[in-house]
């Protein structure tokens, strides 16, 4: 099965800053695997070292010691990784059609060819008919859509979102959910997705890994195991309350 | 975002209220020198000064476009240098947090001085004429246009750095793909600035040694206590100014389109 393999396989990483009071430890031993086509979160409190280690897997920084393995035949990080921030972070001066086609142009691909992909995954994202607009033209919703039709328009493997919706309203928060539960399941794409909502989490995840508080330790490598496609109903199944309870527990929340 | 507010028509009535008050100022003015009897030596009305610019005087030949074309011609010359020099100078001293440190202290140490004092220097140096003014109007806007420029190759969000240099981005599309476009809001109030400063850097050097040029009228006419061209060269300098600085809106209008947007969406 496919599905099984792995795509990315996290070893002891570990993150230490050395600022002037001395060396923070950001990211202490975390180890972990992800595999393809997983939905994967990532729990655990503010400045548990999540945005360091989604920064890590990224090649924005490099870690201190530990490794990350992947099948290089399989997996390019350079060129199948999609990043999907907690700002939209649209480049004010294109409309949206250029934005989401900024990764082909970094990548030096033929932007051309990628124009009607780029039309296809906007009216994925719900934004058919704004793709000539101006990012300031859109709500706060609309340009993190944007974002998430930017991260995939290079066809990426693995997409890393670094509490995509954090910056939304509880509402368009829940919406864009399904959005990308709905966009997941029609790209067949392996998401690593941080969150410090649990319930978020559980409703999003195959698999959930907490994350305790500084210095950061594994505290538990949870699957959750309803059926998909998720639906709100399955909120209030008690299956549901008992992976969050037992994720808060994890998080030692008393 | 603020909603529009402005009506098609009352953009026109804005125009009109804009040159309304000037209108009202030259009026006082022709009214005032009328009323006070003040002596044409001291002070002409501008009326006067505009008929001494469009009609051939008998007495005197003031070569209007001759002097006029010369300092149009500085001008353009200098305001371009600054605009490609100017970005261009911003954009090394941006590049690495390496060079800034060695460029910017010995930058702002010769930007400090004052420019102007440097004019009789130079009229040594190079003699009186074209070249002179040109680099005098350079030295003396260009400071206002690196500043403003660097300041904007640097005003990026640094997350947007992040999100080129995931994908492996290098030196050059982050310049042109991010910091470039981020900074034209910056580089166009730099150029607006340095627009009116440029137009007084030809002046000065034309006012201290040249034989032709708006500002070689002003001193040869206040030798007769020649007013009306004296006014008149006042008035075609500030045209210049104006002009650039129009111009200089106008292409910001073209290039920064998404800065002019009227209406936000929402869904």
């Amino acid at each position: 099965m496919e599905e099984k393999k792995t795509l990315l396989s996290i070893r002891d990483l570990k993150k230490v800053y050395t600022t002037r009071e001395g060396e923070l430890e950001a990211l202490g031993s975390v180890s972990f695997d992800v595999g393809r086509q997983e939905f994967v979160s990532i729990v655990g409190p503010s400045g548990c070292g999540k945005t360091t280690l989604m920064r890590i897997i990224a090649g924005l920084m490099p870690q201190t010691s530990g490794e990350l393995i992947v099948d290089k035949d399989y997996f390019d990080p350079q060129k199948d990784v999609g990043f999907v921030f907690q700002k939209a972070l649209l480049l004010d001066w294109r409309r949206v059609i250029d934005n989401v086609l900024l990764p082909i142009e970094i990548l030096k691909l033929d932007k051309k060819k990628y124009i009607p992909r780029a039309m296809e995954l906007l009216e994925l994202v719900g934004l058919k008919g704004f793709e000539k607009c101006y990012p300031n033209e859109l709500s706060g919703g609309m340009q993190q859509r944007v974002s998430i039709a930017r991260a995939l328009i290079h066809d990426p493997k693995l997409i890393l979102m670094d509490e995509p919706f954090g910056a939304l309203d509880a509402i368009t928060r829940e919406k864009m959910n399904f959005e990308l539960l709905r966009i997941w399941a029609e790209s067949k794409k392996t998401v690593l997705f941080v969150t410090h909502e649990i319930s978020e989490a559980v409703f999003l995840s195959d698999r959930i890994i907490v994350l305790s508080a500084r210095p950061s330790k594994m505290v538990g490598n949870v699957e959750i195991e309803l059926p998909r496609p998720r639906t709100l109903e399955q909120k209030l199944l008690p299956e549901f309350n008992r992976y969050a309870l037992d994720i808060y527990n994890k998080l030692e929340v008393k | 975002m603020k909603a529009k507010t402005l009506k098609g028509s009352s953009k026109i009535g804005k125009i009109l209220q804009n040159m309304g008050s000037i209108l009202l100022f030259l009026v006082i003015w022709e009214l005032a020198v009328h009323i006070f009897d003040i002596r044409e030596a001291f002070l002409c009305t501008p009326s006067s000064a505009v008929y001494h610019l469009l009609v051939p005087q008998p007495d005197a030949n003031y070569h209007w476009s001759v002097n006029i074309l010369t300092t149009l011609k500085e001008y353009v010359i200098s305001f371009a240098f600054v605009a490609a020099g100017g970005i261009a100078l911003a954009i090394l001293i941006s590049w690495s947090k390496t060079i800034q440190g060695i460029l910017m202290p010995a930058f702002i140490f010769i930007c400090s001085l004052p420019m102007i004092a440097i004019a009789p220097i130079l009229l040594i140096w190079i003699g009186y004429g074209l070249k002179t003014n040109v680099l005098v109007a350079f030295l003396v806007s260009f400071f206002p246009m690196v500043i403003n420029t660097i300041t904007g190759l640097g005003a990026q969000d640094k997350q947007l750095l992040d999100l080129v240099r995931y994908l492996g981005a290098n030196r050059w599309q982050v310049l042109l793909k991010i910091q470039l476009p981020g900074a034209l809001p910056y580089i166009f109030s730099g150029l607006k600035i340095s627009s009116s400063l440029c137009i007084m850097g030809v002046i000065v050097g034309e006012l201290i040694a040249s034989d032709k040029g708006l500002g070689y009228v002003i001193v040869n006419a206040q030798l007769t206590m020649d007013t009306p061209p004296m006014f008149a060269s006042l008035i075609m300098m500030s045209l210049l100014g104006w002009g650039m600085y129009l111009l200089v809106s106008l292409c910001e209008r073209l290039l920064t389109p998404w800065n002019f947007v009227k209406e936000r969406v929402d869904s």
